[in-house]
């Protein structure tokens, strides 16, 4: 179910504590790419927004109580984080996927901030 | 390309700052259900459940294989070992990593004997599911009582 506006968001948030997950960060000639652990949360609860300059990750992991809490700290949460952009960024092509509770999501560049090598002409 | 580097760099630094200051406000609510994820720092993140059948372990290992763990049972104590790799991407430059690599091991004592035949473990989506069934001899018995 897609939520828009405020309201919701914190209806969401009333429901389950958010967590911000820890992110990767790297980076090659061709693409930015962004890794996040969200462990428990299902693909199909992933969400991935590019709006104007900020990228929006999110994910919902929950259902995995069986029985009584004995021990420990884990809990449903919902995964969020954004972040902001830098321009080069090609909003058309950008990619996600998710494995083993790790989010990859690629950023790839524009033509304009890639590097270009120069050819040198020989001149006689 | 100068420019492109420090603006991500600018762009994370402010981020984090604006997520400190939520958390710190969060933090100052002792009832906040945001402290449950300050507290408990060993990596994996682990739960204990308990129900009719026995318990059951829960922890939180994103990119991890099977190969990758280890668990070993012996009489009440569960150990949950193993390592997590990570390695920079082919060709990639490093921007941030809040990612650890580490190699872990955290033991478990169990409250009651669970049937070893009968433990079964399962990963899935960067969890690992431990069952471990209460042994027959740990069930809860009743004893009739009889009129002399």
């Amino acid at each position: 179910m897609q939520t828009n506006g405020n309201n919701s968001d914190l209806q969401r948030a009333a429901i389950r504590p958010t967590s911000a997950p820890p992110v990767d960060v790297y980076e090659n000639d061709d693409e930015i790419l962004v890794v996040a652990d969200m462990p428990g949360a299902r693909s199909d609860s992933v969400t991935v927004k590019l709006e104007k300059d900020e990228l929006y990750i999110s994910s919902v992991r929950d259902g995995d109580t069986d029985g009584q809490l004995l021990a420990g700290g884990r809990r449903d949460c919902e995964y969020r984080r954004t972040f902001l952009i830098p321009r080069g960024v090609d909003p058309n092509g950008i990619s996600a996927e998710m494995s083993q509770g790790v989010l990859k999501v690629h950023l790839p560049k524009t033509a304009d901030v890639k590097p270009r090598v120069i050819q040198v002409k020989t001149v006689n | 390309m100068f420019g492109y580097l420090s603006d991500l760099e600018r762009t994370f630094a402010a981020m984090d700052e604006l997520r400190r200051r939520v958390e710190r406000t969060v933090a100052g609510n002792s009832s906040s259900r945001a402290d449950a994820f300050a507290t408990d720092t060993a990596w994996p993140r682990t739960s204990v459940f308990e129900n009719e059948s026995g318990l059951t372990l829960v922890a939180d290992v994103p990119g991890l294989r099977e190969s990758d763990l280890e668990l070993t049972l012996d009489q009440n104590v569960l150990t949950l070992g193993g390592e997590r790799k990570l390695a920079v991407p082919e060709g990639h430059t490093v921007h941030r990593q809040e990612r650890r690599g580490t190699r872990f091991q955290r033991q478990f004592t169990l409250p009651y004997k669970v049937n070893a035949d009968a433990m079964s473990a399962e990963l899935k989506d960067g969890v690992l599911t431990v069952k471990l069934p209460k042994a027959p001899e740990a069930q809860p018995r009743k004893i009739a009582v009889k009129v002399g």
